[in-house]
């Protein structure tokens, strides 16, 4: 059930996350390439792929967090594996569902997928350290003596 | 409800006196906590059987269906099961695995891993390790969840 519903988030999150990329390269082609936004549509395909990529891409993340013999504390393996997979399947995609159609628009997709995975584990990492700065902080008030 | 602190010489001299209408479940939540360092259960080592006080508590584990706990002083195993001692003792313990309670009092500090796992430091240097699906509950108990 935590898994479903780690999936249902997991989803949510990167799809957001998609439409977002898709806003910010938008945004770079109208301000930077001079690109008319008003030619600029979202089909209904459009969002169903994006939503159907997020839940392809969280199946993966969940893969990650399961504790499993195989790779296990071999994390920064399994990150790349997960990097290099997420990575195929956003290209694979866009390919499919036309999110680009030419190379620019690939090494635009491309630029924003790191630039969200970046971001993504930094976001994670800074409230990793602010809850343990908090524990830390509790326990110096309850902790027994040796 | 108005709180008086006094500050008394020794630790014999501690106690918590609570004047209530009712018993509520913060007052009972209270009391748990109050009194869960004096609380004792029966633990055995090499055929002997000893009442072993909660404060002496460490971390306890389940491995193979048995339950071992952990002291200064060194292993012990006991009857109760995992889940029974997680009510039983209640207060700063708190389940951090699903086979393993941890007495928070013992706990050094708190490192996260890029994992996800948070690696918690004991005062006697061992390292125990908090699932972070555990770590809202951990948080909870400590008042900042």
């Amino acid at each position: 059930m935590n898994k479903l519903k780690l999936w249902f988030e997991q989803t949510a999150i990167i799809s957001f996350s998609i439409f977002v990329g898709i806003l910010i390269e938008g945004l770079v082609y109208s301000v930077f390439l001079g690109d008319d936004l008003s030619a600029f549509s979202l089909s209904w395909f459009h969002i169903l792929s994006v939503i159907l990529a997020g839940a392809f891409c969280s199946v993966m993340t969940i893969l990650l967090f399961i504790d499993t013999n195989i790779l296990k504390n071999k994390f920064t393996v399994k990150i790349i594996i997960h990097f290099l997979s997420v990575y195929l399947i956003i290209v694979l995609f866009g390919w499919f569902f036309k999110w680009f159609t030419k190379l620019s628009g690939f090494i635009m997709v491309s630029v924003i997928f790191f630039l969200v995975y970046a971001f993504v584990w930094t976001v994670s990492l800074w409230i990793y350290k602010r809850d343990d700065n908090k524990i830390n902080k509790a326990l110096n008030g309850i902790r027994d003596e040796e | 409800m108005r709180v008086h602190i006094e500050k008394v010489d020794s630790k014999d001299q501690e106690e918590a006196v609570i004047k209530a209408v009712e018993i509520t479940d913060e007052i009972s939540g209270a009391v748990e906590l109050l009194e869960g360092d004096a609380k004792g259960f029966a633990v055995s080592k090499d055929g002997k059987t000893y009442i072993l006080k909660a404060s002496n508590v460490y971390y306890i584990e389940s491995v193979d269906k048995k339950t071992f706990v952990y002291t200064r002083q060194g292993c012990y195993d006991t009857k109760y099961r995992l889940y029974e001692l997680e009510v039983l003792l209640g207060g700063y313990f708190v389940r951090c695995s699903k086979s393993m309670i941890v007495n928070l009092r013992k706990v050094r500090n708190v490192k996260s891993q890029i994992s996800g796992r948070i690696d918690a430091t004991l005062i006697n240097d061992e390292v125990v390790v908090i699932s972070r699906g555990y770590a809202k509950e951990v948080k909870r108990r400590l008042g900042i969840g």
